[in-house]
């Protein structure tokens, strides 16, 4: 008898085994030798976490983009001055009242499968876009039609004048050319198939993402056989990678060695202020923060270098509006230097003593939480008490969205057009503008703006915008962060962008 | 026997249900929208909508469940809001990683803690004895992700004998698998044995004080045979539960571990569903965790039958 119970637990014991050989985890494509003309090797990038799926017009994730920025293509894409130029569209005209928008598509382009890429191909993804309300839907709400007379030409017909519809349109992957039978099999969620310089070989969730060189790729065929990336959550871990040979590129730097990290033999370190911009935002339908008074004496009260200094170990400029230093549109602006008797006399007029502030940091951000830390001591010396409340981002978001806060921190990343800076969030009706700001002189050059085809013209209503704002104190403006990326010696021709996109199609790796 | 097996997997069957309905009202009151997260800061109201509308959480949440149990049962657990793809691919895939840390650790954590606890208890009060409970004290209170990030930053960097993180399967490579494994599974294995380490000793020292080993040792028998046959054996009892206890949790997933070694186990899979909200997920992870719980348990007290013959499996 007990020896027929021993059989039994033995053989349970080798199902479990079983299960551990039986189950790999998903298919490995094996891509050495992939193709013996390039002979390029397969490049190791450690990003720190994983992308939630590769449907470039489903995903929010920046992990998502950081893999899919060398799958897809855009109609136009950003230069390293964040200009539009030429991709899958060589040129462009506008009908005279800027209503029309005719786009001549590059000849010859095919999906890596091997599948021509044409016109009917952007009608199909803008559509998607625009008819599930996919996430980019907000960049379409000018557009009334997109249509393909002939396979090389897309007409884009607008409701209002767009200035900044080429930012629109290839600001990010959000917005990229999907294949519609990728899409319509389900398999662009794992295995998506664009016209970019490589290609998804394999994904295996929860380890990598491997990608393998598009060799139908249109323009200059890449010199990496593929890149491999891995996501590693811990920036130590990823800097031991780094430095031990087993990943070339990441992005993933633990911020307080970075400054020791640029002088360090055997890595090359590389940061360049990005378009970013961190902010702390006072709810305004809440007493007494509607005060613009109360506002601006926050406003006086912070050191915006000590906040910068601990939030981001010096890796940012601080900078009183969005806008940053690089851009066309910077606007040269800072009206608040720190005064704390300045501050508790604006707070006297207000009538306002004793007041204790909630504040709303995310464990997502951490530099949220530190920055937190050293805002709420300024604030204690102008008589603010500060209470902090550090959320997971779930929570976070959620309190945000029905106003349960007087204050919180966070940034917006990836902004081109000066549209994006300030629309959504600063305009009465702006989808962003979960802190209630309303100005009625902002409203109005906010739609101004955003439909003035003369570009100086726009730049001074920017101007006057960016002014208003920060004067307002409708965001209290603290810094741009910088992008800083780290890499091995061996990689070589990649470039850190000013708008996080990591492009390796230019990249080559020595032996 | 099978009588026994039977009644405790319909019992197990009807845990797993409870399971289901737990975890499920618990979800309800976790704070943070699962729609929210997924569209990050860039909310606008009618992609809202309509990503609700797709991962249907606009119905009502007893359609919720139902809809859920129903396909649950034909081993269908749904579709993952963030990725969507099947919830059941996805921790299945997850599973391999996760058994081979668990079990791996669990091997090394016996290896250290059988001879240590069982010399420790033999020679109660040496500097041996001293020794092992101070290296069991500094298992259970030093966190386990310091221990790891030291593990690193020794055997990675400053040795560079072993890799900072990563993984590969067994399946694929067998040494280079063992050279990933060694790290992540000897820093939770360093916890486990510490735990085994002070039970296997106290366990010895309470056996050693029963009557029939001072009547072992009369009749003349030798210490090696002594310990063995009658100590040993009799102490294995409770260590059994404790090992099989250690051992289903590690199938749990060792979350800080996962996460810090970039291991794509359970533990990591989890981490990842509960900051996205992404329940489906959450459901299918906890209730293969569950499942797996029950194996384990039924596993441990056919076992006792064996080790112990007047212990009857009914």
């Amino acid at each position: 008898m007990s020896s027929t119970r021993f059989r039994l637990a033995g053989a349970a014991l080798a199902l479990m085994l079983g299960a551990l050989t039986a189950c790999t985890a998903g298919e490995s494509v094996d891509v050495d030798g992939a193709d013996s003309s390039g002979s390029g090797g397969i490049l190791n990038a450690a990003i720190g976490g994983e992308p939630d799926q590769l449907d470039p017009h489903k995903t929010s994730a920046y992990y998502s983009f950081q893999v899919l920025e060398n799958v897809y293509d855009t109609l136009v894409e950003p230069d390293a001055n964040l200009d539009m130029q030429p991709s899958l569209a060589t040129e462009w005209t506008t009908s005279d009242d800027q209503l029309v928008w005719t786009f001549t598509i590059r000849e010859g382009v095919t999906f890596s499968d091997g599948s021509p890429l044409t016109s009917e191909d952007v009608v199909y993804s803008y559509n998607r876009i625009i008819s599930e309300k996919l996430n980019a839907a907000y960049k379409f709400t000018t557009v009334k039609s997109v249509t393909a007379p002939d396979p090389t030409t897309v007409v884009i017909t607008l409701t209002a004048p767009t200035p900044n519809l080429l930012a629109n349109l290839g600001g990010f992957k959000g917005v990229a050319i999907v294949q519609k039978t990728n899409v319509e099999s389900g398999a662009v969620t794992t295995k998506p198939v664009g016209s970019g310089p490589f290609a998804v070989g394999s994904y295996t969730s929860g380890d990598t993402i491997k990608l393998v060189r598009n060799d139908n790729y249109w323009s200059d065929k890449p010199k990496l056989d593929g890149v491999t990336f891995t996501f590693v959550k811990d920036p130590t871990v990823a800097l031991q990678n780094l430095r031990g040979g087993e990943v070339h590129w990441t992005d993933n730097l633990p911020p307080q060695q970075v400054p020791a990290l640029r002088d360090a033999d055997g890595l090359t370190v590389r940061s360049v202020p990005s378009s970013d911009y961190w902010y702390l935002a006072l709810n305004q339908a809440r007493k007494p923060y509607d005060d613009v008074k109360v506002r601006r004496a926050v406003a006086f009260a912070l050191d915006r270098e000590a906040i910068t200094k601990a939030a981001k170990f010096g890796l940012a400029t601080v900078n009183q509006t969005a806008i940053p230093r690089n851009s066309a549109f910077y606007y040269d602006y800072a009206p608040f230097q720190r005064d704390p008797g300045q501050a508790r006399q604006l707070l006297d007029q207000a009538g306002v003593s004793g007041l204790t502030m909630d504040l709303m940091v995310t464990s997502e951000y951490p530099e949220t939480v530190t920055a937190a830390q050293v805002i709420a001591a300024q604030l204690k010396e102008v008589g603010i008490t500060v209470k902090i409340r550090t959320l997971d981002f779930g929570q976070w978001l959620d309190e945000q969205g029905k106003g349960n806060f007087d204050s919180f921190m966070l940034g917006w990343l990836g902004n081109i057009d000066p549209d994006e800076f300030y629309y959504a969030q600063h305009h009465s009706g702006g989808t962003f503008n979960f802190h209630k700001y309303r100005n009625p002189t902002v409203d109005r050059l906010l739609d101004q703006a955003r439909t003035e085809t003369d570009q100086a013209a726009r730049k001074r209503q920017y101007d006057q915008v960016a002014k208003q704002i920060v004067d307002d104190a409708s965001y209290i403006y603290l810094y741009n962060p910088d992008v800083v990326q780290g890499w091995s010696p061996q990689v070589s021709g990649y470039e850190v962008r000013t708008d996080r996109a990591i492009r390796f199609r230019d990249v080559a790796l020595a032996k | 026997m099978a009588r026994f097996v039977i009644r405790r997997l319909l019992q197990s069957g009807a845990v797993l249900l409870g399971v289901t309905l737990v975890v499920f009202l618990l979800l309800q009151l976790v704070p943070g929208d699962p729609v929210r997260v997924a569209l990050g800061t860039r909310f606008d109201p009618q992609t809202y909508e309509a990503l609700r509308a797709r991962a249907g959480l606009d119905r009502p949440l007893v359609v919720q469940y139902f809809s859920y149990l129903g396909r649950a049962l034909t081993g269908d657990l749904g579709v993952s809001f963030r990725s969507g793809r099947p919830v059941t691919s996805i921790v299945l895939e997850r599973l391999p990683a996760t058994l081979s840390l668990a079990v791996t650790a669990v091997v090394f954590a016996m290896l250290v803690a059988f001879p240590l606890g069982i010399l420790s208890a033999m020679r109660s009060g040496s500097l041996l004895d001293h020794a092992a409970r101070v290296f069991s004290q500094f298992g259970v209170s030093v966190p386990d992700f310091w221990m790891g990030i030291m593990g690193i930053l020794l055997f990675a960097g400053v040795l560079g004998w072993l890799p900072p993180s990563g993984y590969v399967a067994l399946t694929e490579d067998p040494l280079r698998w063992a050279s990933h494994v060694v790290l992540p599974a000897a820093t939770v294995g360093l916890v486990t044995a510490s735990i085994l380490t002070r039970f296997i000793r106290s366990s010895m020292l309470e056996v050693l004080s029963e009557d029939y080993v001072r009547t072992a040792e009369a009749k003349g028998l030798r210490t090696r045979v002594v310990v063995l046959r009658h100590v040993l054996r009799n102490a294995l009892i409770p260590v059994v539960t404790v090992v099989a206890v250690q051992l289903a949790s590690l199938l749990g997933g060792v979350i800080v571990i996962e996460v810090l070694f970039a291991w794509p186990g359970i533990g990591r899979l989890t981490y990842d569903a509960v900051q996205a909200r992404d329940y489906p997920v959450l459901q299918g992870a906890i209730l293969l965790v569950a499942a797996l719980f029950l194996l384990v348990n039924l596993l441990v007290d056919m076992l006792y039958a064996r080790l112990d013959p007047r212990i009857t499996a009914r």
